[in-house]
């Protein structure tokens, strides 16, 4: 009897090895759920919800959200070939608006939360890159499929990429970018842009 | 009707010699070779645009995403009904469904949402059965029994209170499975996005849809009438986000009805 039990402890604590150990293993859920968290404490907290706390609230999610979100690979992604192309000064002008606007968009969906569930529903990790698949049930009992992928820089996991109901956020502004840019230039993405974050 | 009946099956006859010739190879509407339906058929490759050529020229990554994209021929039209529909929606429909929403109570809207979906079963059935979703079709046919006798006619949602999945497979969805490509783009006045090939599957399903059958005069426009206010009523705000994070609106909503298609598909 003691044995067994020696022998179940033992199993226990090599599971509990197993699910720890790996290097990344559960890491890219966590990051994801890191965030989503503060960001629905911050939307939940009933002290921000006072007008008058609006802008202290945005600030706080916008923190949260920087944690999660790489933007100068969401920028690189999105204007595709046409990266290579442009220089240093240019890069970090275009990652600076279009980070802004990503970060505008992505506040503007969450602020709205309230009485919405996140469940995770899994992961796949391959090398550098993984993806983690979420599922929001609305209050409405509308469920909707989100795809988060991401990629390590410095030790550790960024989201470059968020998938809604199959519509990656990457692709959709790279489809609109190179649109733009076949019909005028980078200064007139440039431009445009500007114009859309100054709204 | 009879007539309608056959300018259908005259639509999808051009149609099926359309995609004939822009792939340059015979595509068979039914391949049996290939197993009843269930041999997913991606997009021709006749439907790649240059877009995806000129992605090429970059390295590919792992975890990067296809960059497929839609051809659109008739994008001056198209940008001019996506203008019209624009206007449509901030002049008339928005204020309709803000007026309908302050008066009926989020659960009477729900009701009629449910009502209205539980009704469309059997486009999904036979597009479940069509794609040789056999599963799919059963537990659809479950979920219908379900909610139109305990869910009182369809009005409350018991199937999906007891976990059977709702498997929206529509004719569009289909077509794509039995290898059509979507052709291009096309936006409709009143309707919005589509393609030449979810048009055509959008026509067939209308003939599976009850509410097509409600009689003469106004019933059924009345009744799709109100579905579209109730919907609308559900998700104001979500064409304004849209609008407020595209740099190109009508692109952004394009590539977002082909991406969210693309998906629907592969499922």
């Amino acid at each position: 009897m003691r044995r067994k039990g020696w022998i179940g402890i033992m199993l226990l604590a090599l599971w509990a090895a197993c699910g720890l150990d790996p290097v990344w293993a559960g890491v890219p859920t966590e990051k994801v759920k890191e965030t989503t968290d503060k960001i629905l404490a911050i939307v939940g907290d009933p002290a921000l919800k006072d007008p008058a706390q609006a802008i202290q609230r945005r600030e706080r999610i916008r923190k949260a959200v920087d944690e999660m979100c790489d933007w100068e690979e969401m920028s690189r992604r999105s204007l595709g070939r046409h990266w290579a192309k442009r220089n240093e000064q240019e890069r970090k002008e275009f990652v600076h608006f279009f980070g802004q606007l990503l970060e505008r968009t992505y506040i503007d969906k969450v602020e709205g939360y309230s009485g919405e569930k996140v469940n995770y529903i899994g992961e796949r990790v391959d090398g550098d890159y993984a993806e983690v698949d979420v599922k929001i049930v609305t209050k409405e009992n509308t469920e909707i499929p989100v795809l988060y992928k991401l990629r390590t820089r410095d030790q550790r996991w960024w989201v470059y990429d968020i998938v809604i109901e199959g519509v990656s956020l990457v692709n959709n502004y790279r489809t609109q970018f190179s649109d733009i840019m076949a019909k005028s230039s980078f200064e007139g993405l440039l431009k445009k842009l500007k114009e859309k974050t100054a709204e | 009707m009879k007539e309608t009946g056959l300018v259908f099956v005259i639509a999808i006859l051009c149609f099926v010699s359309l995609e004939d010739i822009s792939s340059g190879q015979s595509t068979a509407i039914y391949a049996p070779e290939k197993g009843f339906g269930v041999q997913r058929v991606e997009l021709s490759s006749s439907q790649t645009s240059s877009l995806q050529v000129e992605n090429m020229e970059e390295e590919p990554e792992p975890g990067e995403s296809s960059g497929e994209e839609v051809p659109d021929p008739l994008e001056p039209v198209n940008r001019a009904f996506f203008e019209f529909n624009d206007k449509l929606y901030f002049w008339v429909l928005k204020p309709v469904a803000t007026g309908y929403k302050t008066v009926v109570p989020e659960e009477a809207r729900m009701c009629v949402r449910n009502f209205f979906r539980n009704l469309a079963f059997p486009v999904r059935f036979v597009n479940n059965v069509l794609q040789g979703k056999f599963f799919g079709a059963f537990e659809e046919t479950c979920g219908f029994l379900v909610n139109s006798t305990v869910g009182l006619g369809g009005l409350a949602d018991i199937a999906a209170a007891v976990d059977l999945k709702r498997h929206e497979e529509d004719l569009g969805q289909t077509l794509a499975v039995y290898g059509s490509g979507p052709a291009f783009y096309i936006h409709w006045p009143f309707f919005g996005p589509s393609t030449l090939r979810d048009t055509i599957g959008m026509a067939g399903d209308t003939f599976l849809d009850p509410v097509t059958y409600l009689g003469d005069y106004w019933y059924a426009p009345g009744a799709r009438g109100l579905n579209v206010v109730n919907e609308t009523s559900l998700k104001i705000g979500d064409y304004e986000s849209l609008k407020k994070a595209a740099l190109d609106p009508y692109v952004a909503l394009r590539d977002a009805y082909y991406q969210n298609r693309l998906s629907k598909i592969k499922e």
